[in-house]
């Protein structure tokens, strides 16, 4: 029989305290897709569930993609990607997440309405198939976490843990804990966002946290400002970052998000509040009904051609056409 | 007196067992890919019985608790009870300006070295974590810390200053601080030892040439230069480090490339060097393969990493006004005769002079190379950094 580690630890009685080896991803669309690729860059081993095996062969190329920008940005070297990549495995099915530590649904629906009653669906099917043990987290913005879990029969390992892109670039997570989230929860999230080089910000639960809610309204008024015609897209972009000390512009801002993210965020917040600062501005409404969400698809308030951004020109009513 | 060597790196621990003054090597090993999937211990006894462990290994005190298990096991152990073991030394990489040489490890050097975590935050946490392992797993038996940037404190300021604002000295400690301190102690120690001369009468330079390279300049025993500065970036062009580049030219990129920091940082430590030269690979033997192919890129890389060394050997032979001895050591400077011969074909206006033959092929052996006419003696001296670390260890405790 071959030797065991086990046996000849020193005094025998080795117990390894209980560390993070394993996080399953649910619903690995581009924010998913980031973490993913964040958490097993920190030597834990992730699997996500996506719906079909298209959809998990075109999370690989993607995060291929988005490791590949980063080696031909000197960001990263090809043995670290070829070991990323070693660590995320993806699959259809829930039972691959069943011995994972941590859960986290990252789930980004494109269908109108709120995602509440999806985010409980898989709260309840990640429930089924891990351990008493895994905690269960989601990335929401915007809805509550404490109404996610309270589907749950053990709604105290549930937590908020929202990131945000670009997941590679911001060192901080919003933590929110639900009217259940027991301490043992806190401490097992605590620990991870250590492993995995960031900072964990408490908030209370509040729709929106603190940088959603915050993002919301310059965004709504920058569109106001827009259709005022007091200034450009790009001038007010430029304004509030020399002025604001911000990395990107209002507009910029809103189109990497993506603006149905952003328009679901609106709407949330509005529901939430029925403050008219999160009201949904005309405009940005207007945008994602034409499909031009952004960066993403190539168009929404700047034009994108192979990543490079460029300025639309025409009238504001005409959705920046000619 | 039994000495265990440890150089706990960030998911890695080699070590040693020594038994001291004899300097016999009882059992050396690797536990590896700590705190990731597939961690694993590879145990060799001085007997030639091998043994490769699979498992889980969580953290440093876990690896160094199973290192032990195995050293003291019916099995493949070389000690029969932990008691047996006399002493630890660590290497330590950053030791700043707080010691000037080996130290026995108290609360206070431990909170020393924990101030130096700015300066190599990637390489001193885990080295504390060695520390602090042994301390909870084997309390009564005393540690020494091995630091390889203490050799060079005998720099003096006009060195190891930068032409920068001297407030930022002040107020970080902003200077060279040299690595490879150990190697180049030892090598030099070695060198004098063969040819019996005075350490402290000769001028030397030693040339630490691995994946990683430094050059010191040794006068009177002392080192007075070293081509590593406040961080291993600096110097010599390595296996992906840039070594010396002009700080304006790091601007210009970052500018055009839109990068930030952290960034730079992988682009100098990790792309730059001879892979980033050849685009081939970081190892000499891939770049030197694909030279005599006729690739272009290689070639000049090879010819840029020699060139460097030259230029630093002509610096630090006029930086001690005269030269006596030069010391090739490290996986290059040990193995690859090729670099070695035209590094020392360019330096006959020192009145060097040494054996082509000997040279060609010679690899990791203790020779001397120079002929008797030649005014400088060139030597191979394979280094042994463990070998310092468990010789200083002694040497502590038997003073203690």
């Amino acid at each position: 029989m071959n030797d065991r580690l086990e046996d000849f630890s020193l005094s025998r009685t080795i117990k390894p305290k209980k560390t993070l080896q394993k996080v399953g991803i649910v619903g690995c669309g581009a924010m998913g897709q980031e973490i993913s690729i964040l958490i097993s860059q920190s030597g834990i081993e992730v699997a996500f569930i996506d719906i079909s095996q298209e959809r998990i062969d075109e999370v690989f190329e993607r995060m291929n993609r988005l490791l590949d920008e980063r080696i031909n940005k000197w960001g990263l070297t090809n043995n670290e990607k070829k070991l990323i990549l070693s660590r995320i495995k993806g699959s259809t099915d829930y039972n691959a997440i069943s011995d994972s530590d941590i859960v986290l649904e990252t789930v980004n629906t494109k269908k109108k309405g709120t995602s509440l009653e999806l985010r409980q669906q898989i709260f309840r099917n990640i429930e089924e198939v891990v351990s008493e043990e895994t905690v269960i987290a989601s990335n929401t913005a915007t809805l509550m976490i404490s109404e996610i879990a309270s589907v749950l029969k053990h709604p105290e390992r549930a937590i908020g843990l929202h990131f945000f892109g670009s997941v590679n670039r911001v060192k901080i997570i919003e933590m929110v804990r639900s009217v259940f989230t027991n301490d043992k929860t806190v401490e097992l999230i605590q620990k991870f966002t250590m492993m995995i080089g960031r900072k964990l910000i408490h908030v209370n639960e509040s729709s929106g946290n603190v940088s959603t809610r915050m993002l919301v309204p310059i965004i709504n008024e920058a569109c106001e400002i827009l259709m005022e015609g007091v200034a450009t897209v790009s001038d007010v972009d430029e304004i509030m970052k020399e002025t604001a000390g911000l990395m990107k512009g209002p507009f910029e801002m809103a189109d990497s998000i993506g603006l149905d993210k952003v328009l679901k965020w609106m709407e949330n917040l509005y529901a939430e509040f029925g403050d008219q600062k999160y009201k949904p501005s005309p405009i940005i409404k207007r945008l994602v009904r034409a499909n031009m969400m952004g960066r993403r698809t190539g168009e929404g308030f700047y034009k994108y051609t192979d990543g490079k951004k460029d300025v639309k020109g025409g009238s504001i009513h005409k959705l920046g056409r000619e | 007196m039994k000495i265990i060597v440890l150089n706990c790196g960030s998911s890695s621990i080699k070590y040693q067992l020594f038994e001291m003054p004899s300097q016999a090597v009882l059992a050396k090993g690797l536990v590896d890919k700590i705190g990731l999937k597939g961690s694993l211990i590879k145990h060799q006894r001085n007997d030639g019985v091998e043994v490769k462990l699979e498992g889980e290994i969580l953290d440093h005190q876990s690896g160094i608790e199973y290192l032990l298990g195995v050293l003291v096991s019916e099995k493949y152990g070389s000690i029969k009870n932990v008691n047996e073991i006399d002493a630890v030394g660590h290497r330590v990489v950053h030791a700043g300006e707080k010691f000037g040489g080996s130290v026995a490890i108290t609360p206070e050097v431990v909170s020393a070295l924990e101030e130096c975590i700015d300066l190599a935050p990637l390489h001193n946490p885990p080295n504390l974590e060695g520390i602090y392992s042994i301390t909870r797993l084997l309390p009564h038996i005393p540690q020494v810390g091995v630091f390889d940037t203490a050799y060079h404190q005998t720099m003096p300021d006009y060195i190891y200053l930068y032409g920068i604002p001297y407030s930022l000295y002040d107020k970080y400690r902003i200077r060279r601080y040299g690595f490879h301190g150990s190697s180049h102690r030892y090598v030099s120690q070695r060198a004098c030892e063969m040819l019996n001369v005075d350490i402290n009468t000769q001028k030397i330079i030693t040339c630490h040439l691995g994946n990683g390279a430094s050059i010191a300049a040794i006068k009177n025993g002392q080192s007075i230069d070293t081509s590593m500065g406040m961080t291993p970036l600096e110097g010599l062009i390595m296996g992906t480090r840039c070594g010396d580049l002009d700080v304006g030219a790091v601007l210009h990129i970052a500018n055009k490339e839109d990068i930030g920091l952290s960034t730079v940082n992988t682009l100098l430590n990790k792309h730059s060097g001879m892979l980033g030269i050849s685009g081939i690979s970081s190892d000499m033997r891939d770049i030197e393969k694909a030279a005599v192919e006729g690739n272009q890129r290689a070639k000049v890389a090879l010819q840029m990493y020699r060139y460097r060394v030259i230029k630093y050997i002509g610096a630090y032979a006029a930086a001690m006004n005269g030269l006596d001895i030069i010391i090739f050591t490290g996986g290059i400077g040990e193995n690859d005769y090729e670099t070695r011969s035209e590094i020392l074909d360019n330096l006959s206006f020192l009145g060097l002079e040494y054996d082509k033959d000997l040279n060609h092929g010679l690899r990791a052996k203790e020779v001397i190379l120079s002929t008797d006419k030649s005014k400088v003696r060139v030597m191979v001296v394979p280094t042994n950094e463990e070998l310092v670390i468990a010789k200083d260890t002694y040497d502590i405790v038997i003073n203690n």
